[in-house]
């Protein structure tokens, strides 16, 4: 079968700036999260896919059709874009019939009106789009992405802005999208949150594609890495020989007579052995600081290892 | 396409752009009077001044610049445009109806201010018809250029005003070559043989003022649907 997706050497640059770098995937029905740190080019991706930008290099298909080139692509793509802005003197109806209206979808103000319900949203307020709240707006944009039930959805960072009980809402309305046959395309910067999608997952990290798969390999890849921690103890050097000798540790660099900074693959049995072994050696410990437990560590160890 | 229209026009009338054309609108038709009612020697060549210069060469260029930039300006600087450009509709309808929304809105602002502020002159209704008609062809290639440009450059309504007022102003003065460049140079001939006043310097043949700036108008919504297909959208 055709991927609904298919995204072949892929790069894309603005001047000397390069947002994409060789990306290669394919994507079939269901839900898939493009995780990665601010910048790293998720909404780049994203908006190629749609055709809001050209490739500079390398070719994309969706649902066999070129975006950009094929118009009629456009009626079979919802997409709810990162930036807020809407047509703000619009009611939300307003906005979002104009949008069915557009996609030729019949009876446009009830299609409006059934896909304001879905996220929750009042038809019948009269209030223009300028007085709604970050949360209400985002869900306006979910709304018109799919008023016209595309079979691929695009939805970048939808959850922003949502409270909780709205992103347990939508989560599951994206879920029941791609239980239903679309094609959903959601990304985000937030690992918690991807995992909820409870799907698989594409990395991007500095324009690249770091890794791909179910949630559960590439949470496990993150987990599996070497972690960095700083740790403060009265005897750093005595400490850091301790560990080294014990092989809790792969590395060793004692910064201060009070701080070393340790190297590990095995956190879990890092933070288990340390009491024991800073107990042994005589040594009263005052911290321990993991160094590279954000987010953003964890994207560069992934492309660094690809 | 009649959705889009409605919306272009919503979006591109905002308060401040209407209080501020509607009072450089007003203040034309003010000098109308006043002009009107002066006593000089020779009131037909003034009130033709008047309406040449702040009509054709202030109200409508700038009513034309500030709403036709705006159209699809507006959306693409906002980031609004990817709820008309990722749908289904083809790009010379989103284009056209732009257009049409900046002249539905330009038409009063500029075209009807003009012609009012000539009736005002009380110099004869072939001046009125050659303002409402000059200004007409001028407000039509005014604003499709400027819808490009507002789709095209950031700061458009700087640029345009520079256009506006330094190219035409000045720089089409200079000689002919630089007049055949110009929409106000048309609407200035068009005007000078439809209200019987003596053509301006490097006028334009009376078809010409027509055809040019129309064709102006042709040319650039062709160019402009071209852009909006190859456009980053934000």
């Amino acid at each position: 079968m055709t991927p609904v997706v298919e995204v072949d050497g892929l790069s894309k640059w603005f001047g000397p700036v390069v947002a994409l770098s060789e990306v290669s995937f394919t994507l079939e029905r269901g839900v898939t999260a493009i995780l990665g740190p601010n910048g790293a080019g998720k909404s780049t991706l994203l908006r190629v896919l749609c055709g809001l930008t050209a490739p500079s290099r390398g070719s994309v298909r969706v649902l066999g059709m070129t975006p950009r080139r094929d118009l009629a692509l456009n009626g079979r793509i919802g997409i709810v874009p990162q930036q807020e802005a809407l047509f703000d003197s619009l009611t939300a109806r307003a906005f979002v019939s104009l949008a069915a209206e557009l996609e030729h979808v019949a009876g446009p103000g009830a299609a409006a009106a059934r896909a304001l319900e879905t996220v929750d949203l009042d038809p019948g307020d009269d209030r223009p789009l300028r007085t709604y709240s970050k949360g209400m707006r985002q869900r306006v944009k979910v709304a018109q992405a799919l008023v016209s039930d595309p079979e691929v959805v695009v939805l970048d960072e939808p959850l922003e802005g949502l409270d909780p009980r709205q992103r347990v809402r939508m989560i599951s309305l994206f879920r029941d999208l791609g239980a239903a046959g679309r094609t959903v395309l959601v990304s985000s910067h937030v690992l918690d949150e991807v995992e909820r999608f409870g799907s698989r997952v594409l990395v991007i990290a500095q324009g690249r594609l770091a890794a791909e798969g179910d949630f559960h390999a590439i949470r496990e890849l993150m987990d599996d890495r070497p972690h960095r921690l700083r740790v403060g103890a009265t005897d750093s050097r005595a400490l850091a020989a301790d560990l080294l000798a014990e092989g809790i540790v792969v590395g060793a660099w004692v910064q201060t007579p009070t701080t070393v900074i340790v190297d590990t693959v095995d956190a879990a049995a890092f933070r288990r052995a340390l009491p024991r072994v800073a107990r042994d050696a005589g040594v009263r410990l005052t911290e321990i600081v993991p160094l590279d437990d954000d987010l953003e560590s964890v994207f560069r160890y992934l492309v660094g290892r690809r | 396409m009649a959705s889009l229209f409605r919306l272009i026009v919503r979006t591109q009338m905002t308060r401040g752009r209407v209080v501020a054309l509607a009072a450089v609108a007003a203040i034309g038709i003010l000098i109308g009077f006043a002009v009107g009612r002066s006593d000089i020697a020779d009131p037909a060549r003034a009130a033709y001044g008047f309406v040449a210069s702040y009509g054709l060469g202030l109200l409508v260029p700038i009513t034309a610049l500030v709403f036709g930039s705006a159209a699809l300006g507006d959306p693409a600087e906002d980031a609004t445009l990817v709820y008309l450009w990722l749908r289904p509709v083809a790009r010379w309808k989103i284009v056209v109806a732009s257009e049409l929304a900046a002249l539905a809105v330009a038409v009063p602002f500029g075209v009807v201010p003009t012609a009012v502020a000539a009736a005002a002159t009380g110099q004869g209704a072939d001046l009125v018809l050659g303002a409402t008609l000059a200004s007409l062809v001028a407000v039509a290639a005014y604003s499709t250029l400027f819808l490009g440009l507002g789709l095209l450059v950031r700061r458009a309504l700087a640029w345009g005003l520079v256009y506006v007022l330094i190219w035409e102003g000045f720089v089409a003065r200079s000689g002919t070559a630089a007049a055949r460049l110009s929409i106000l140079v048309y609407a200035r001939s068009l005007l000078a043989h439809v209200a019987h006043a003596a053509p301006p310097r490097l006028a334009a043949a009376v078809p010409t003022s027509v055809i040019t700036p129309l064709a102006v108008a042709a040319v650039a919504l062709v160019l402009t649907t071209s852009a909006l297909r190859r456009v980053d959208v934000k």
